[in-house]
């Protein structure tokens, strides 16, 4: 799972009003490279929350890589460029679990692959 | 530099697209079974339904509904569902997968005009065969199915396992959405708008949502003689069954009406098929195709059936998801195909369907419908 998938998560659990964003817990990461695309970078920065994203790349292991806060004119620059792509689309977390901030309900991660299936009496 | 995340993860096949419902199963029973209910006794929970009625004559031995009943919330998953959706994509998740990989042109059209740098999610994704497939963008994809998401995965592309009826995801944050193939494996009618309400949800304003759905009106007739058509559903929603029949068997009346009393093997088939439905009575009831409809001079459309699967025995695995389907009953051997014949529930849809269904949800524009290949498709619009 990468952070910008992460940046999309929220917590479905009946009864819960703010299920974003969700806690990480990371056991295992793996750094994968992938080619940058400016156009992608820029398109996709309004939609992201900048303050979960930072929370992430915590989580995985890389509290210095990014600003705490952003605004697109940095995107201007190619040095937080590569910081924001090494974050959003590089960063996976393969073995862990997201955390509901309200109820603490843990999504296991395995494979990278999250299982945010809830159970009967959670829907 | 444009993206390109999941192509260089695919593997290309060379297997011919087969037909999933091309090889014939001999369902042809020479006795029909009616299934009966009696008065209710049940204690059942009473939303919006309503099954009140059934329940008053009923006092004495059955105190008001406990508090802690509620019911059912429409992101809850039916038992057909589970049986006949679910659990087979589990079980025939590698077979399938090895006959999904051709690109509708209609879908791909779709996903190519879409702005490079677009965030697409394809909710009910099955295989992952149109993840990726403009590189330009980036897609997040989710199954209810953890055997097919785990083969995305292993191609390389970002998915989860989630619910379609209720995605995980925060409001407003993709650029576009599919839905290929999925309502139709929705078993009512305020699942599959709930269904279409979330990927409205999850998508900007401006966004495009493309949605496919299996047709009543297929291409080729002969393919619905294949179909067993089901009949006997209690009331337009499915009541959660799991509280209620599967507890109180002896409320379901069986009458068996054996066409061809003569023939011992037809009765014994008849006392197979009431054993059966006793243990599963929240099955519908399958009858032969050539059941006469009721004489009231107009006609039905048949909308539910079971399309079946066959899972050759070499892809089935011995001991595994298919041993268990086996003995539960909810798939078949056929040794002269050699395979397990699995049964998959659909709701395939009529013209204008998907229109009124789309017509109930908020901050929804049609920008496009269509026809193709057997298949009902609309264009959405957030607005």
């Amino acid at each position: 799972m990468r952070l910008l998938t992460h940046n999309m998560l929220s917590s479905n659990i009946r009864g819960v009003v703010n299920g974003f964003p969700l806690g990480i817990e990371a056991e295992k990461v793996v750094e994968r490279e992938v080619e940058l695309s400016a156009e992608f970078l820029r398109g996709v920065f309004p939609k992201i929350e900048w303050g979960a994203l930072v929370a992430g790349a915590r989580a995985l292991g890389h509290p210095d890589l990014l600003p705490g806060e952003a605004d697109a004119s940095m995107l201007a620059s190619d040095d937080f460029l590569r910081r924001f792509h090494r974050a959003l689309l590089q960063l996976h977390v393969e073995e862990g679990a997201l955390v509901c901030p309200e109820t603490g309900r843990r999504f296991p991660i395995n494979k990278g692959i999250p299982n945010m299936l809830l159970h009967e009496d959670e829907v | 530099m444009l993206l390109n995340f999941a192509s260089r993860f695919r593997s290309s096949r060379g297997v011919r697209e087969i037909d999933s419902y091309s090889s014939s199963s001999s369902l042809q029973l020479s006795t029909f079974i009616l299934l009966r209910r009696t008065i209710c006794t049940i204690r059942m929970p009473t939303p919006d339904l309503n099954l009140s009625t059934n329940n008053s004559t009923n006092s004495n031995d059955e105190a008001s509904c406990e508090d802690d009943v509620r019911a059912p919330s429409v992101q809850s998953t039916p038992d057909i569902e589970k049986n006949y959706v679910h659990r087979v994509y589990d079980a025939i998740a590698p077979h399938f997968s090895s006959t999904r990989f051709a690109k509708w042109p209609k879908v791909a059209e779709f996903l190519s005009s879409l702005k490079p740098g677009s965030v697409i999610l394809d909710a009910g994704c099955g295989n992952g065969k149109y993840l990726g497939l403009n590189p330009d963008c980036f897609y997040i994809g989710c199954d209810i199915s953890p055997p097919l998401i785990e083969i995305c995965a292993r191609r390389g592309h970002e998915v989860m396992v989630a619910d379609a009826v209720n995605l995980p995801y925060r409001e407003n944050f993709g650029d576009a959405a599919i839905s290929i193939a999925v309502l139709h494996h929705l078993s009512t009618e305020t699942r599959r708008r709930k269904a279409v309400e979330e990927l409205i949800r999850v998508v900007r304003k401006g966004g495009l949502v493309l949605i496919t759905v299996w047709a009543v009106e297929q291409e080729d007739e002969s393919l619905l003689a294949k179909w067993t058509p089901l009949f006997n559903k209690y009331d337009d929603e499915w009541v959660d069954s799991s509280i209620s029949l599967l507890r109180n068997q002896s409320n379901i009346k069986l009458e068996s009406i054996p066409e061809t009393a003569e023939d011992s093997g037809a009765s014994k088939q008849v006392e197979n098929r009431v054993k059966d439905v006793q243990e599963n009575p929240d099955d519908k009831i399958v009858a032969s195709p050539s059941v006469p409809s009721a004489d009231n001079g107009c006609s039905i459309t048949q909308q539910e059936y079971f399309v079946p699967w066959h899972l050759p025995f070499h892809r089935a695995e011995i001991g595994g998801a298919s041993a268990s389907a086996l003995e539960n009953g909810l798939a078949k051997k056929d040794d002269k195909k050699g395979a397990i014949v699995y049964n998959r529930y659909y709701h395939v849809f009529a013209e204008g369907e998907l229109q009124r269904l789309v017509s109930g949800v908020e901050n929804t524009a049609i920008v496009d419908q269509f026809y193709d290949k057997s298949n009902w498709c609309i264009v959405l619009e957030k607005i």
